[in-house]
């Protein structure tokens, strides 16, 4: 392997970080707008969300991302494959994240909004103070896990051609043919990133818990 | 009717789905159950070697071993058929899950009990086998459950190994006859059913379990 072929490596696993940072905030604010939906007072967007949820426990984020990538080719939508990946990405593990928050906000009691109200605080305040700190110190350790899975579905982004660090390390391998040196760098790299995650996640576990906030694992 | 001739068409690419899934999944449980009784042993370094294992595998994609077994084996002269390649790769990272949720479970297993049943003469191997794997199983099913529905998602990765099953059967027809949606909604129609397959799979052995 040359020290080209490391650059390349390197430069790849930025772009699968670049996939990972745009994806991550796009489905959590996607997740947002679902979980409006599983707590919706109307009966059909509830059910909505239920079979959103049952479509995406089913179907391999590779055949959604095939799925998007001939549809947008299809219509003569020309994006680059990057918009292509974060936007199936997005769509994919925004429902995840959706039943992260979902499952939080279930953990919290009814009493607490309850209380905060009858104690005179306004709505939004109730909101921001009362409601999402509990939600953090509940869905943190889930929210990780599901950043992490979105760091490793980017992976699958390479068979609709999205230049990632899978993507790169077969190229190097269909041209020089060192499948272990290439991929144990890849591994290295992966791990490195995914672990790092996990780790910037207990991190934020131990300073939310200083603060009071005890994550319940 | 072409498009009954369409649906059938997919039975192939299908039954290589199932096949491939279900060998997965038996093996990653044994795989996974195999790496669980290594950290039961006494010594220290047996757990730490299983714990590294696990927590490689949990932090890189599967794509990564699926490459390194079907491009690397043929180059220390294994020479294995892509598919058998692709369900190797499934199971060292599936077994890394199993164990992990298998060691979760063991923790609301009292020690005292592994006490109990040395002391009136069982052998480490009927501890595990008789004592604690019922118990186990019953922690486990259902999260066991639901990494076997990720592992069958995850089978559409064979597809970027050359192996015929559902999600390359789409691409192909996609590509040879240009109709786009017809042949994805086949294929996930074909993925739900084998979720849903697996749901009652472990809901009935779910409620066997439960029992004893």
């Amino acid at each position: 392997m040359t020290q080209n072929d490391l650059i390349m490596l390197v430069r790849a696993t930025l772009s699968t970080l670049y996939l990972a940072a745009g994806t991550i905030p796009c489905a959590t604010a996607l997740a947002a707008l679902l979980v409006l939906l599983a707590i919706s007072r109307h009966r059909a967007l509830r059910w909505t969300y239920a079979g959103l949820r049952w479509l995406v426990r089913g179907t391999p984020l590779a055949l959604l991302a095939l799925l998007i990538y001939y549809a947008l080719a299809g219509n003569g939508i020309a994006v680059p494959p990057v918009v292509a990946g974060i936007l199936v990405l997005a769509i994919y593990f925004s429902i995840l994240f959706a039943e992260v928050i979902r499952g939080a906000l279930l953990a919290i009691p009814r009493t607490a909004t309850d209380s905060a109200l009858s104690l005179g605080l306004p709505r939004m305040a109730t909101l921001t103070r009362v409601i999402l700190p509990m939600l953090l110190r509940q869905g943190l350790p889930a929210y990780i896990n599901v950043c992490v899975m979105a760091i490793k579905g980017s992976s699958v982004l390479s068979i609709i051609g999205v230049w990632e660090l899978t993507y790169a390390s077969r190229e190097i391998i269909e041209r020089n043919l060192e499948v272990f040196q290439v991929l144990s760098v890849a591994a290295v790299l992966y791990f490195l990133i995914c672990f790092g995650a996990d780790r910037c996640g207990r991190w934020a576990e131990a300073r939310l818990a200083r603060r009071g906030y005890q994550t319940q694992r | 009717m072409a498009d009954f001739a369409l649906v059938l068409s997919f039975a192939d690419a299908f039954r290589t789905t199932v096949i491939i899934g279900a060998c997965a999944a038996i093996f990653s449980m044994l795989w996974g159950t195999t790496l669980f009784a290594i950290t039961l042993a006494p010594q220290r370094i047996f757990s730490l070697v299983v714990g590294a294992y696990v927590q490689v595998f949990r932090n890189i994609p599967v794509l990564v071993p699926l490459y390194l077994v079907y491009f690397g084996f043929p180059m220390i002269g294994l020479v294995w058929p892509a598919a058998v390649c692709g369900i190797l790769a499934l199971v060292l990272q599936q077994g890394a899950y199993v164990s992990e949720i298998l060691r979760s479970a063991a923790k609301a297993i009292d020690r005292s009990q592994q006490d109990a049943a040395r002391s009136i003469g069982l052998s480490p191997w009927a501890v595990f086998r008789h004592v604690y794997l019922p118990q186990i199983a019953v922690y486990a099913l259902p999260a066991l459950g639901n990494q076997s529905v990720l592992l069958v998602k995850d089978t559409s990765l064979l597809s970027a190994i050359a192996v015929v099953e559902v999600m390359m059967k789409a691409r192909l027809v996609v590509e040879g006859s240009g109709t786009v949606y017809l042949p994805f909604v086949i294929a996930t129609a074909l993925y739900l059913v084998f979720v849903l397959a697996i749901d009652i799979v472990f809901a009935l052995l779910g409620r066997r379990v439960r029992w004893k």
